[in-house]
């Protein structure tokens, strides 16, 4: 049953993953300014959208490794797990984003890059989670989840200021679409493409999310195991 | 078509193809891991 379910969220996922992308090419009309270039925004934000769900869901999985790590040992071993796998898929949305954007840039700017608060805050970002699976991989001893932790939660507060970036500061990023200033916003003819998009992401994000977060508990079961035999020879 | 129409598609495209690549290269690497895992779990 537990397969037959996880089969049909596969399928799912990769009929959304179509859809989107029919919605995207098809749909969706040029923008009036940009012309094609304009549908980057169909995988870049989504992107960003579903990194931050993530980097939010390692910071919570970070937080509950903490609380638990002492009294319970086993919950704090699936929370590590949590955290783990949502910094590293969070990176991995965060890649796309970072890539799909100096492609869109260097059409719409003329330049691949430049230093704004929204795109620095950015990089950052990536930084600290790239950092934290670098310590993830190369530390070893029984601090490393620790310190791994205490690392997600300090590269989950830079999520804050990247959303606000181009709130807060004026910025070569083009200002908020939704949620911004008044008469912001995405033509109607638009936005349905666009949902349609983020839903399809955030299903394959949460699907690769899940293989990985097994892939982890696998990992500890095998250290655990290994543990114990050392222990008994 | 004019040259400004070509460069947004192919931008466009680079874009879009840059993503499936991570992403499937991602899910690639993910089902790498998981052949050594299940390798290193039969005694």
């Amino acid at each position: 049953m537990k397969k037959f379910a996880a089969l049909l969220y596969v399928l799912l996922t990769v009929t959304l993953m179509f859809w989107g992308y029919y919605q995207a090419i098809y749909v969706a009309p040029n923008d009036a300014m940009q012309g094609e270039i304009f549908r980057i925004i169909f995988y870049h934000v989504p992107s960003f959208a579903v990194a931050f769900v993530f980097f939010a869901t390692s910071f919570a999985g970070s937080i509950a490794f903490l609380a638990f790590r002492r009294n319970f040992p086993d919950r704090a071993q699936i929370a590590d797990a949590l955290a783990l796998a949502g910094a590293e898929v969070g990176v991995v949305f965060c890649t796309v984003g970072l890539t799909t954007g100096p492609l869109w840039g260097r059409r719409a700017w003329g330049i691949w890059w430049t230093w704004d608060a929204r795109l620095t805050t950015t990089l950052v970002l990536w930084l600290i989670y790239v950092s934290y699976l670098l310590l993830r991989r190369f530390a070893a001893g029984p601090q490393m989840q620790t310190l791994a932790a205490v690392l997600g939660i300090f590269g989950a507060l830079d999520v804050p200021i990247v959303y606000m970036a181009n709130r807060w500061w004026r910025t070569q990023h083009p200002a908020p679409v939704f949620g911004g200033a008044p008469g912001s916003g995405m033509d109607p003819s638009m936005v349905g493409p666009f949902l349609w998009n983020l839903l399809a992401w955030f299903a394959w994000g949460v699907m690769i999310l899940a293989i990985r977060f097994r892939l982890e508990r696998k990992q500890q079961r095998i250290a655990e195991k290994e543990a114990q035999a050392a222990l008994t020879a | 078509m004019d040259q400004a129409a070509i460069l947004d598609h192919q931008f466009r495209v680079a874009a879009y193809v840059a993503t499936w690549v991570i992403q499937l290269g991602y899910l690639a690497w993910l089902g790498l891991k998981w052949r050594s895992l299940k390798r290193a779990e039969k005694p």
